[in-house]
C-alpha cells in the first residue's frame, strides 16, 4: 500500500505578468487502502497535482514524497481522454508500460483486460473500439502495472452517462478488490460522493480548501437518501467557499 | 386486390419515401463505378481517332505525322521487345533513369528528413533553412535542368543532384510538420508510467511520424521523376527523359506518345506494386482510412505553396531581431 506526503506544495506557471499559480501551499496526506477524490472548479490545479504526483511536471517548491510498499517503478495513470498508442493493439499498449514482456506479464495483462470485459479484444487496435471501450483499456492499462497507487483525472467525463455509470461500477469492484490507493479528479460531486472515502475540495488559486470524509457503505447509488444528503452537504461547501461563482 | 401493396406514398403523408424499385442487373452493372473506369480507354481511343480525322479534314496536313493508336501500340510492342533504332533499349534506357532516380531519391529522404527534424526542433535551425526552403519551392525543374548540365555535363551528378533538388523541400517541410504534431499526451502518458526513452523514440515518436515520412516519400519520388525527365531531356545524353527527345527530334510523333505511355504505366506500377502496399501494412491500424488516398490528402494540403508559405512565416521567429 502506497503512503503520499506532500507539504507546502507550490506550482507557478509563466513568470511576471503571464504569472499563474496553480498549487498553493498544499499540505496533504494520503495512504491505504482509500478512494480519495478531488474536486473543484475547472482552473483550480487539480490536474497540475496529479501530473506533479505521477512525474510529468515538478513543482516549483515543496516536498512530496510516495512510499509503495515492495518495489514499484511508477504509478498508474488514467487520463481524461485514454490516450492509447493508436498504432499498437490493445494488449501492445498494455505491454508498452511493462517492464518487459515475459508470458507472465502477457498473462497479467490479459487478466486486466478480462477485468474491464475486454478479454477478447487484445488484437484490435484502439480506433475499432468505441470510446467507453478505450477508456476500459486505460484503466486496464494502470492497473496491469499493479501500482500501489493508481492516478485518475476526470477518466468518465468524456462519457455518455450510462457508460460512465457501469465503469464507475466496474472501477469501485477493482478498487475494492485490489486494495490500491486511488486519487481520483472529478469535476462531478455526485460520481466523489458515489465512490470515494474521502473528498478534498481545491479551490480556484490552488488552495486545498476543505477535507471531507464520507463514511457511508459501499456500494452507494446516486438516488439512495443518504448519498443524496452527504452530495448536497458538498455542494452546500462549495457555495459556503463561493466556488460555484467562479 | 393489389391497391393496398402499391399505394402511392404521396397520398398517405409527405414523409413517407417511396420505395426504390431495384433495378435490372445489366442496367446496375452499367451504373457501375467499374464500368465507368474500364469505359475510360475506349472513350480516349474514340476521341483520338475522331479528332485525327478533324484534323486532316480540317488542314491541308500531312497526316503522316499524326499518330494513330494502332501505330503507339506497335511501337510500344517493339520496345518492349527491344526492337528500337535508339541508342539504348527500353530497359537499360530505364534502368539509367531508374538508378539516377533510385540514389537521388535516397539523398532526398535522407537530408530532408535530418533537416526537417532539425527544422521542427529548433527554431533557430528553422529560421536557418526558411529562405533556402522557399527558394528551392520556388525553383522550376527546367531552371535546374540547365543550370545542372551546364555545370555537370552529362554524367549521373546533375541528374541525381536534379531529383534531389526537386523533392527535398517537400520532405523537409513534411517532416517538420511531422515533428510539430507529435503527441504530445501520448509522451507525457510515456512518462507517467516510466517508459524508457528509447522505446518511447521508437514506439511514440517514430510511428506518428510515419504518415509524414510517407507522404514525404511520395512527393519526392514523383516530383524527382519529373525533374529528372526534364534535365534528361535537355542535358543528357541518355535516359527516359532523353530518349523521348529523341523520338521527337526523329519527328515520331508515336514514339513521343509511345514513350510518355511508358511513363505513366511506370508511374502506376510504382504507385500500386509498391507504395500502395506498403501504406496499406504501415497505417493498418487506420480502420476506415487505410486507403492511400488519405495520405494524398495530407500531401496536397502541403503542396498548396501559398499557404506553405504563410505558415512558413509565421513560424519565423521575429522578436530577436527586432529586438536587437
Ligand atoms: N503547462 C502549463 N503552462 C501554463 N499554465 C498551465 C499549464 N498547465 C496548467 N496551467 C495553468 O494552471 C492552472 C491549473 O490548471 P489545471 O490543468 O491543473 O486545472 P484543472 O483543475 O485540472 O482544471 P480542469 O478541471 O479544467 O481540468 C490553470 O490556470 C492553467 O491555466
Ligand atoms: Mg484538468
Amino acid at each position: 500500500m502506497a503512503e503520499i506526503k506532500i507539504r507546502n506544495l507550490h506550482k507557478e506557471f509563466g513568470t511576471g505578468a503571464d504569472k499563474v499559480v496553480a498549487l498553493e501551499d498544499v499540505n496533504l496526506d494520503m495512504g491505504g487502502h482509500v478512494f480519495v477524490s478531488i474536486v473543484g472548479p475547472s482552473g483550480c490545479g487539480k490536474s497540475t497535482l496529479l501530473n506533479i504526483l505521477s512525474g510529468i511536471e515538478t513543482p516549483t517548491s515543496g516536498s512530496l514524497e510516495i512510499t509503495q510498499s515492495g518495489h514499484k517503478a511508477a504509478p498508474g495513470y488514467v487520463f481524461q481522454a485514454a490516450r492509447l498508442l493508436p498504432w499498437r493493439t490493445v494488449m501492445d499498449n498494455l505491454l508498452f508500460v511493462q517492464q518487459d514482456k515475459s508470458d507472465e506479464t502477457r498473462a497479467r495483462c490479459q487478466k486486466y483486460l478480462e477485468m474491464v470485459q475486454l478479454g477478447d479484444k487484445g488484437d484490435k487496435f484502439p480506433g475499432e473500439l468505441s470510446g467507453g471501450m478505450q477508456q476500459r483499456v486505460g484503466i486496464a492499462r494502470a492497473f496491469s502495472i499493479e501500482p500501489d497507487v493508481l492516478f485518475m483525472d476526470e477518466p468518465f467525463s468524456h462519457l455518455d452517462a450510462i457508460t460512465a455509470r457501469s465503469l464507475r461500477r466496474e472501477l469501485h469492484t477493482m478498487w475494492a478488490d485490489t486494495g490500491k490507493t486511488i486519487i481520483f479528479v472529478t469535476h462531478d460531486v455526485g460520481e466523489a460522493v458515489e465512490l470515494s472515502n474521502r473528498i478534498l475540495v481545491f479551490a480556484q488559486g490552488g488552495r486545498l480548501e476543505d477535507d471531507i470524509t464520507v463514511d457511508l457503505d459501499f456500494p452507494r447509488d446516486a438516488a439512495d437518501e443518504e448519498v443524496a444528503i452527504a452530495k448536497a452537504s458538498v455542494l452546500r461547501k462549495f457555495e459556503e467557499f463561493d466556488l460555484l461563482a467562479t | 386486390m393489389t391497391a393496398v401493396a402499391t399505394k402511392p406514398p404521396s397520398s398517405s403523408s409527405g414523409t413517407a419515401i417511396p420505395p426504390r424499385r431495384p433495378s435490372s442487373a445489366p442496367m446496375r452493372f452499367i451504373k457501375s463505378p467499374r464500368f465507368a473506369r474500364a469505359m475510360f480507354l475506349p472513350a480516349v481511343l474514340v476521341f483520338w481517332l475522331i479528332s485525327n480525322k478533324l484534323i486532316e479534314n480540317s488542314w491541308d496536313f500531312d497526316s503522316s505525322v499524326l499518330a494513330t493508336p494502332r501505330e503507339v501500340w506497335d511501337f510500344m510492342w517493339a520496345e518492349v521487345t527491344r526492337d528500337t533504332v535508339a541508342p539504348k533499349d527500353l530497359y537499360e534506357t530505364f534502368g539509367i533513369s531508374l538508378y539516377r532516380l533510385g540514389i537521388g531519391f535516397s539523398i532526398s529522404m535522407i537530408l530532408g528528413t535530418t533537416i526537417g527534424l532539425g527544422m521542427g526542433l529548433s527554431r533557430a535551425v528553422n529560421a536557418f533553412f526558411h529562405d533556402w526552403v522557399m527558394a528551392l519551392l520556388a525553383m522550376p525543374a527546367l531552371a535546374w535542368a540547365l543550370f545542372l548540365s551546364l555545370i555537370f555535363g552529362f554524367d549521373n551528378k546533375g541528374p541525381i543532384i536534379a531529383v534531389v533538388l526537386a523533392g527535398i523541400p517537400f520532405v523537409i517541410v513534411n517532416v517538420r510538420e511531422g515533428v510539430r504534431s507529435t503527441p504530445r499526451d501520448l509522451f507525457d502518458m510515456s512518462n507517467a508510467f516510466g517508459v524508457p526513452s528509447n522505446k518511447r523514440t521508437r514506439h511514440v515518436l517514430l510511428p506518428s511520424l510515419y504518415p509524414f515520412l510517407f507522404a514525404s516519400a511520395r512527393y519526392a519520388l514523383s516530383i524527382g521523376w519529373k525533374g529528372l525527365v526534364i534535365i534528361e531531356l535537355f542535358g543528357g545524353q541518355d535516359g527516359a527523359g532523353w530518349t523521348v527527345k529523341f523520338w521527337y527530334d526523329a519527328h515520331r510523333l508515336h514514339g513521343v506518345i509511345g514513350y510518355s505511355m511508358f511513363f505513366v504505366i511506370f508511374a502506376l506500377v510504382m504507385e500500386n506494386a509498391i507504395l500502395e502496399p506498403i501504406s496499406r501494412r504501415v497505417f493498418r491500424w487506420r480502420p476506415s482510412l487505410n486507403s492511400p488516398d488519405i495520405v494524398e490528402e495530407e500531401m496536397d494540403a502541403l503542396y498548396d505553396v501559398e499557404e506553405l508559405n504563410r505558415e512558413l512565416d509565421a513560424n519565423l521567429p521575429t522578436g530577436s531581431t527586432q529586438e536587437t
